[in-house]
């Protein structure tokens, strides 16, 4: 019998049957993956493991016994311990009081601080967390405050850990260190479940993979057992495959390495870019970046090293210091992120759902919110309501929107399908300049493919597409030249053969060395 | 995209409408259910008749033509403060000094009236109703400034601005504007024409309704089918967004704002108008907070709204008569209110917090 079983979960959703009868056997002291689009249940199955949701039927079996799991403490108390994606600390707090918050050791009533300090450091001592006790969160970089999460769960015992896309904000650096640190626990006897989008991650760390689509176990089986297109098959269902986005399907004109037309004349220049964060810290320091028209320039880089404020200053969401900002050739810096609208730029924000969308508005809204004042939306100041249900529809169908209609709330779309929505509004006729921030994370690999080959059909087209992505394959993937930034400058440039995993990666690692491939820019 | 077996079943548009209004009407319907019973508990536990009181504010209420005439009299400032509420709070501009406009409002309809006694007719209702609508708007154009470009809270500072425009009007009426001869604090009387048609005596139901049933109507018409509508409802749904838009978020802020006081505003001028014929200090029973609660009750809804004002009307309508002719206060339609205020914001607050924690 395996250690935890899952058996026969079904859970439904007003009119969505999110899972069923869904059973999944995961082994002691090993890795088991859990793959499968967005929207297959793998959130739900873990947020019922964990005590966040409550399954219609079926049980929950740890060495044998049935566990009720009626909420995430409940889950803690039998073990069961989840990282999530957007982590939960407190930033003034240090590292020492982060951990042992809710459960701290007391001395008569008061918090034992110097008891607290050392089972801490006896934890990441033992589990090989490298940590300083002591620092305050707010000064760690996002591996480290993963590692605070994981030492939480460790610090209560945790025996069965669920991790939620782990290595979505780290650099690949850290990555292999969380690898490390999960074969570690691995073979000390702890238990991980771990839900993934990236295939690569399956086969350097799982021993099993479960494949959900739509609520059901499509196939499960030894890691040793399976391939990358096997699980993509699953994953996608015999419906069709999609362009995987991985090495060049042939029946993706563009997609893999990229052969770049001539590129056009310089679209985005950028000289000198100082930008200053409210709280004082410069988060750009004079970043030069040219784009031409059918280029699609990466951005590669940690997040939190300027990426933010150098979309946000394209866009004229934020007063640059110094430096300026040319569109075509004109200086657009005291232009409003309207006037820039109206110029070609177009923006693809880093977060759909925060900046990219208003998800109480119907489709056709988030649709037009920001040309609404333009033929044919409107015509002094009232809408033509046809004209707009006519676009919205049009542009529906062009990107392949999935829904009902443009009236329904953009906040009932899967996180795809408002991708997409994002992306119908972004490209449109007159678009110059394309910001994407981080245009494809958490979206499963039929839209991302989907994201990604939009913007090769924009670049093909001549429009300039300026990509800042934290995920590092997909620049690579994409562009034809890469910078890197790191604390707020551009501290390396490669054309597009010289960059991989290992140079690029090292210079966002901020590592000194002579920038050996820097080549001409623009 | 040919992939008939992959798309899930779609529901009609018009399904998701009808779903959405089914939804709304009865998360309503339940508040409203759900005070009824509190207040009938409190009847119960005071040893009140619960349903013979229940059975009088409906009769009292909606029994007769001039109970039915007196329902929408209440209802008219009701209708037209839900409104002024909604215009801002449908962008997220909590502005609560709706009641403060309404005040200043009425005064400058009443000085209006008793001043250019010389104009004619609709001139002067028109001169009346304008200097409402704009002393209202310029009443709330301080905090809307300084909420758009300062991030002052403009909770605090329009609740703040609520008690110095009572002040103001109070002592307006009291010193330099005091009716001659009469010992209540109240301005003179606006001139004959400029009071409102009555449209059922012996009720004081006037044609202020038919204002209120127009704005009705006008706000309904912003909302869904203007460029306005559209940025104030993005603005509401998400401000970050509106500003990745490129919608001047600042200048509709105020805009929303200045709308809001002039709303208000006429809330007050009609009244002045149509019922009272002058300035009576402190003459607003809470109209201005009551339509908070309506439009948050209606979610801003113009149509939920003209609804929600009527059961209020009716209300306080039935609620004045109850504490005539039985020994229940008045006080218990303070309580129901209450009652529906607590619930309504158990509604707003729950859903998200619950969204905040999974």
């Amino acid at each position: 019998m395996a250690y935890l079983v899952l058996q026969e979960i079904s859970k439904r959703f007003g009119s969505v049957q999110a899972l069923s009868r869904v059973t999944l056997e995961v082994e002691r002291g090993a890795v088991h993956a859990i793959v499968g689009e967005n929207g297959a249940g793998k959130s739900t199955l873990m947020k019922i493991l964990y005590g966040l949701e409550q399954p219609d039927s079926g049980q929950i079996l740890l060495d044998g016994r049935r566990l009720t799991i009626a909420s995430p403490r409940d889950a803690m108390r039998h073990g069961i311990g989840m990282v999530h994606q957007k982590f939960q600390l407190i930033p003034s707090f240090t590292v020492v009081e982060n951990i042992v918050l809710g459960d701290e050791p007391a001395r008569a009533g008061w918090l034992d601080r110097k008891a607290a300090r050392r089972q801490v450091a006896e934890l990441l001592e033992r589990y090989g967390l490298e940590l300083d006790p002591d620092r305050p969160v707010r000064d760690l970089s996002v591996g480290e405050r993963q590692r605070v999460e994981i030492a939480k769960l460790l610090y209560r015992q945790a025996e069965v850990l669920i991790f939620d896309e782990a290595t979505a904000a780290l650099t690949p650096e850290e990555a292999e260190g969380l690898f490390r640190i999960l074969e570690q626990f691995v073979a000390g006897g702890k238990t991980i479940l771990y839900i993934t989008h990236k295939f690569s991650e399956v086969f350097r760390l799982a021993r099993h993979v479960t494949v959900l689509r739509r609520g059901r176990v499509v196939s499960s089986m030894p890691v040793a057992e399976a391939t990358p297109e096997r699980l993509a098959r699953d994953i996608v269902g015999a419906g069709g495959l999609p362009d995987l986005g991985g090495p060049a399907p042939s029946s993706a004109p563009g997609l893999g390495p990229s052969t770049s037309p001539d590129p056009g004349p310089v679209i985005l220049d950028c000289q000198g870019l100082w930008v200053v964060r409210p709280d004082g810290v410069p988060a750009l320091r004079g970043v030069d970046l040219a784009v031409r028209g059918g280029e699609i320039v990466g951005v590669a880089g940690v997040e939190g090293n300027g990426q933010a404020e150098l979309a946000a200053a394209v866009v004229g969401l934020t007063p640059v210091q110094a430096g300026s900002i040319r569109l075509d050739g004109v200086p657009v810096d005291g232009a409003s992120v309207k006037e820039r609208r109206r110029r070609g730029i177009g923006w693809i924000p880093p977060d759909r759902y925060t900046l990219g969308s208003a998800l109480a508005s119907s489709l056709w809204d988030n649709l037009i919110a920001g040309e609404v004042d333009l033929p044919p939306f409107s015509a002094f100041g009232v809408l033509r309501m046809q004209a707009i249900r006519r676009h919205a529809r049009q542009r529906m169908e062009t990107f392949d929107v999935r829904a009902p209609g443009p009236e329904v709330p953009a906040g009932s779309l899967s996180g795809g399908n408002l991708q997409k929505v994002i992306v119908a509004r972004e490209v449109r006729d007159g678009l110059r300049l394309l910001v994407a921030s981080n245009p494809t994370s958490g979206l499963d690999i039929r839209a991302t493919a989907f994201v990604r080959e939009q913007l090769l059909h924009l670049r093909n087209r001549g429009v300039a597409v300026l990509l800042i992505s934290t995920d590092l394959d997909e620049v690579l993937q994409l562009s034809d030249r890469v910078l890197v930034l790191h604390r707020g400058e551009v501290v390396a440039q490669f054309p597009r053969g010289a960059a991989t995993r290992e140079t690029v990666g090292r210079a966002m690692a901020g590592s000194h060395e002579p920038l050996a491939e820097v080549s001409s820019r623009g | 995209m040919a992939e008939p077996t992959a798309s899930p079943p779609a529901p009609s548009p018009s399904h998701w409408r009808t779903q959405l209004a089914l939804a709304t009407a009865w998360s309503t319907g339940v508040t409203f259910a759900g005070a009824l019973a509190l207040t009938a508990l409190v009847l119960w536990l005071t040893g009140q008749p619960v349903f013979g009181t229940f059975a009088l504010m409906l009769r009292t209420a909606l029994g007769s033509k001039v109970g039915l005439a007196d329902t929408l009299l209440q209802a008219t400032p009701l209708i037209l403060c839900g409104l002024a509420c909604a215009v801002s709070f449908r962008a997220g501009v909590f502005n609560v000094g709706v009641e403060g406009a309404l005040y200043l409002g009425a005064f400058a309809a009443a000085w209006t009236g008793f001043t250019f006694v010389g104009l004619g007719r609709l001139p002067l209702i028109a001169a009346c109703l304008v200097a409402a609508a704009v002393v209202g708007a310029l009443w709330l154009a301080v905090p809307a400034a300084l909420k758009a470009y300062l991030d002052v809270d403009e909770v605090v500072s329009t609740l703040m601005l609520n008690y110095v425009a009572l002040s103001v009007t109070s002592y307006l009426v009291n010193y330099p504007f005091r009716a001659p001869g009469l010992a209540n604090s109240m301005s003179p009387a606006v001139a004959e024409q400029a009071r409102l048609t009555r449209l059922l005596p012996p009720s004081q139901l006037n044609a202020s309704l038919i204002l209120a049933l127009l704005l009705t109507l006008a706000v309904a018409w912003m909302f869904g089918r203007t460029r306005l509508g559209v940025s104030i409802r993005t603005l509401g749904n998400n401000p970050r967004f509106a500003r990745v838009m490129g919608i001047p978020v600042p200048r509709l802020m105020v805009l929303t704002m200045l709308l809001s006081g002039a709303i208000g505003g006429l809330a007050g001028g009609s009244q002045v108008l149509g019922v009272n014929y002058r300035f009576i200090d402190g003459f607003s029973p809470g109209w201005g907070f009551d339509g908070i609660t309506i439009t948050l009750l209606a979610r801003h809804n113009p149509w939920g709204i003209l609804v929600t004002a009527l059961v209020f009307g009716m209300l306080r309508n039935g609620g004045g008569m109850i504490q005539v002719f039985s020994k229940v206060p008045i006080s218990i339609v303070d309580i129901l209110q209450a009652a529906v205020i607590l619930l309504v914001t158990a509604q707003v607050a729950v859903p998200s917090l619950r969204r905040a924690t999974s």
